[in-house]
């Protein structure tokens, strides 16, 4: 068996997902590229004596790479081993799909090129010359349609092919001028021992011309540095004087642009047709009804994701209590029978939870991506989002917000600049989750009247995305200070999704979120339930024990039971622990219980409710128990429940929202930026809201 | 003429592209290089983000990156 190993690039919305999802009996893989929370999608198949292996690589505009999917294809192209390039053009927007050709052409290695969608340019009644296109660029052209299987097995042929005659006969080359300077320097390269291939020497030359920063990085420890320093810089004045440009990158831009253009100009019949897409455009980002369509759109997709989301949620949620209380039977009793049944059933149990969210959620987005109106969604908003130093895009995971952080965070991906990814995400929290309601709507039955409750539960949201909205601002011109923020965003044309690779798409979607996210959550929910059980008070126990046999009637058992409850999650670590930092919650009026339950909301907001109903010995409550409100009343005055609304709103979220955030971001100093700031944000508001109503005599 | 001069619907050749990096390399990548053809396509009510057409790609950007490029009828 002779190995091949292939990788396929492309720039972005070129459909090289199904041209991989097309090839007969592959075999795909989904993972991570190492260290980057970049999806990295691999094929295996066989063919006669061959094994091919077909990596995948995220879509690229350009080698001047900008978002992170981008810096780890370039990445892979330059320090990876692999065999053959498979380089995949929109047929429809040739020209500019040429320009990402010809660099890949710099690399002089064994390469072909698919022309994708080739059926949709032909309905247009326009038309591509393969074998002149080959002849004119010297590498195999395969014209073909991923939606009607049309030529992708040919790829496989084709790839063999090229692999066995090793070499590139590409044939192109740039201006006399410029070929001079970059033969001249690539001679000096080749005097490093380390240098013995002139195609990369080629290569690399062409990068460092057009300022490439990673390039320098690996030339830079050569012996021959210097000299080839001086050289370059030599170069780059004579090119710019030649040229009368700016920089070699713009002389490179206009050379390939050049090249591209002529290239097309001979193997390409323009279609002539007005497009379907200019059609819908007329409607869809129409100056004044754009927005209202665009907002019908993400409130039914809100409307889906939580209304039918909690169907199987409610399901899953069944399933797993029954199956814990079911194991808590057959299982001999004692501590392993709490830990599993209380402790990891659950735990499971929570990650499955937000399963059908997240896919209800990620199947509309990718909806939206595929058919291309995403990217019109961000034109007709990024005016209003630009002015809060966020972008168009980011829209869409902030509503998402108002249902459950754990997938708004990773609807962010759909960002693909590093900066307007991080911003969103940090604000994320400010969206009041639907988790969050019970807490709210317990506080205002206490302490609201019913006719204003409306109004005061509508201003904790408007007021949630607003502080969101001026954060984003302040992190903006704070943190990412005189930074350019470019806003250049292809709008793909309309296109019919395809149901593969949307089924393929969220089940690498589940796969991910259970591998990485999963595990954290898991972890964070057994701890929380291992700090609330553990230790257990042998002594106080047996005394309620006894108490509870003599008691003289139910009432007097239940409340007896009630009690003994509230004494054990005051025993425990969690209750230590709120006890502990009950002076940092004291300038806000808070008792050491309304400090527990604030920390254990960061198991779940909804938490806050049933840890408030055992600590005030009420028993099994929910937010409408009137027991549970008069209790409140009693304990708890105005003031300190405002600071605590405002603490719910802007403190960090739940722990699966976390691990999420986690898992989505790698660098340690944002992880920790993210973990500190809202609870300091959120301690700062609540002390001042507390301390203006004392002011005004509440 | 500058894009944010043109009218909906009006074209013209690309003369000449003002930006700092990465944002140039970016609207190269793009097709939007000296002497290919541009229409503006659409505006948003309070012209901050514009829709042109080059070669085929419809791109959006904003004013400022719009300002920056400059066109021939």
């Amino acid at each position: 068996m002779k190995q091949i190993r292939a990788v396929m690039v492309g720039q972005p919305n070129v459909g090289k997902s199904s041209i991989i999802n097309a090839i007969s009996g592959a075999r795909l893989h989904v993972g991570n590229f190492a260290g980057v929370t970049v999806e990295k999608k691999e094929v295996t198949l066989q063919k006669g004596e061959y094994d091919i292996d077909i990596v995948d690589l995220p879509g690229i505009y350009s080698l001047k790479a900008y978002t992170p999917e981008e810096h780890v294809t370039k990445r892979y192209l330059i320090q990876e081993e692999y065999d053959v390039i498979i380089n995949v053009v929109d047929a429809n927007i040739l020209q500019r799909n040429l320009i990402l050709t010809l660099q890949l052409l710099d690399f002089r290695r064994p390469m072909i090129l698919v022309v994708n969608m080739v059926d949709e340019l032909e309905e247009k009644g326009g038309k591509i010359d393969a074998n002149m296109l080959s002849t004119l660029l010297g590498i195999p052209v395969i014209l073909t349609s991923a939606k009607e299987k049309r030529g992708v097995d040919e790829v496989v042929d084709k790839l063999i092919e090229v692999y066995e005659q090793k070499v590139c006969e590409c044939k192109l080359y740039y201006n006399e001028k410029i070929e001079d300077e970059i033969e001249q320097l690539s001679q000096i390269l080749l005097q490093s021992p380390h240098f013995s291939d002139p195609n990369l020497a080629r290569f690399y030359v062409i990068r460092l011309l057009e300022n490439d920063e990673e390039i320098y990085k690996i030339v830079h420890d050569l012996p021959i540095f210097l000299e080839l320093h001086e050289a370059l810089g030599e170069s780059i004045k004579r090119l710019k004087l030649e040229f009368d440009a700016d920089s070699v990158s713009d002389i490179f831009a206009d050379e390939r642009n050049a090249i591209a253009r002529s290239i097309v100009m001979q193997v390409m019949i323009q279609p002539q047709k007005e497009t379907l897409t200019d059609k819908i455009d007329k409607i869809l980002i129409h100056p004044i009804f754009g927005l209202p369509i665009f907002l019908f759109f993400m409130w039914t997709l809100f409307q889906i994701t939580f209304e039918v989301g909690s169907i199987p949620m409610d399901y899953i949620d069944e399933t797993v209590s029954n199956f814990a209380a079911w194991l808590k039977t057959i299982l001999p009793a004692g501590d392993l029978n709490s830990v599993i049944t209380d402790g990891v059933v659950p735990a499971v149990g929570a990650v499955i939870m937000f399963l059908p969210n997240i896919l209800i959620l990620f199947l509309g987005i990718n909806l939206l991506e595929q058919t291309g109106y995403m990217a019109r969604a961000a034109f007709l908003l990024d005016g209003f989002m630009k002015k809060f130093g966020l972008q168009g895009k980011a829209f869409i995971p902030l509503v998402s917000g108002f249902g459950c952080t754990v997938p708004a965070y990773m609807a962010a991906r759909t960002l693909k600049n590093p900066k307007d990814r991080l911003i969103t995400m940090l604000i994320l929290g400010f969206m009041n989750c639907s988790a969050r309601l019970p807490v709210y709507v317990l506080f205002i039955a206490a302490f609201f009247p019913t006719t204003s409750a409306g109004n005061v539960l509508f201003t904790i949201y408007v007021g949630g995305a607003i502080l969101g909205l001026i954060v984003a601002k302040i992190l903006r011109t704070i943190l990412f200070k005189g930074e350019p923020e470019p806003f250049v965003m292809e709008m793909p044309p309309y296109r019919f999704p395809s149901i593969k690779v949307l089924a393929m798409e969220l089940w690498i979607k589940a796969k991910l979120f259970i591998k990485k996210a999963g595990t954290f959550i898991a972890g964070a929910a057994m701890i929380i339930w291992f700090l609330s059980s553990y230790p257990v008070n042998e002594q106080l126990q047996s005394q309620y024990e006894q108490k509870i046999v003599q008691a003289h009637s139910e009432a007097q058992k239940v409340l007896l039971q009630n009690e003994l409850a509230a004494r054990n999650l005051e025993y425990s670590y969690l209750g230590q622990i709120g006890k502990t930092i009950e002076p940092i919650f004291a300038p806000l009026g808070f008792d050491w219980r309304l400090s527990v339950a604030t920390i254990s909301g960061l198991a779940a907001k909804e938490v806050v409710v049933s840890t408030l109903a055992t600590l005030y010995a009420v028993g099994e409550a929910d937010e409408r128990s009137d027991t549970l409100i008069s209790k409140l009343r009693e304990n708890i005055d105005f003031k300190t429940a405002i600071a605590l609304i405002i603490i719910i709103m802007i403190y960090s979220p739940c722990v699966a929202a976390m691990s999420t955030f986690y898992a989505e971001v790698p660098q340690w100093a944002w992880r920790a930026f993210y973990t500190i700031y809202p609870n300091v944000l959120a301690w700062l508001v609540a002390f001042g809201a507390y301390h203006l109503l004392k002011i005004l005599g509440y | 003429m500058k894009v944010t001069q043109m009218k909906i619907g009006q074209s013209g050749i690309i003369k000449k592209i003002t930006a700092p990096e990465p944002i140039k390399s970016r609207l190269f990548a793009m097709g939007i290089a000296k002497n290919n053809r541009l229409k503006l396509l659409d505006h948003t009510l309070k012209k901050q983000t514009w829709e042109i057409e080059v070669e085929g790609t419809r791109i959006a950007l904003r004013k400022e990156e719009a300002e920056g490029i400059e066109v021939e009828q």
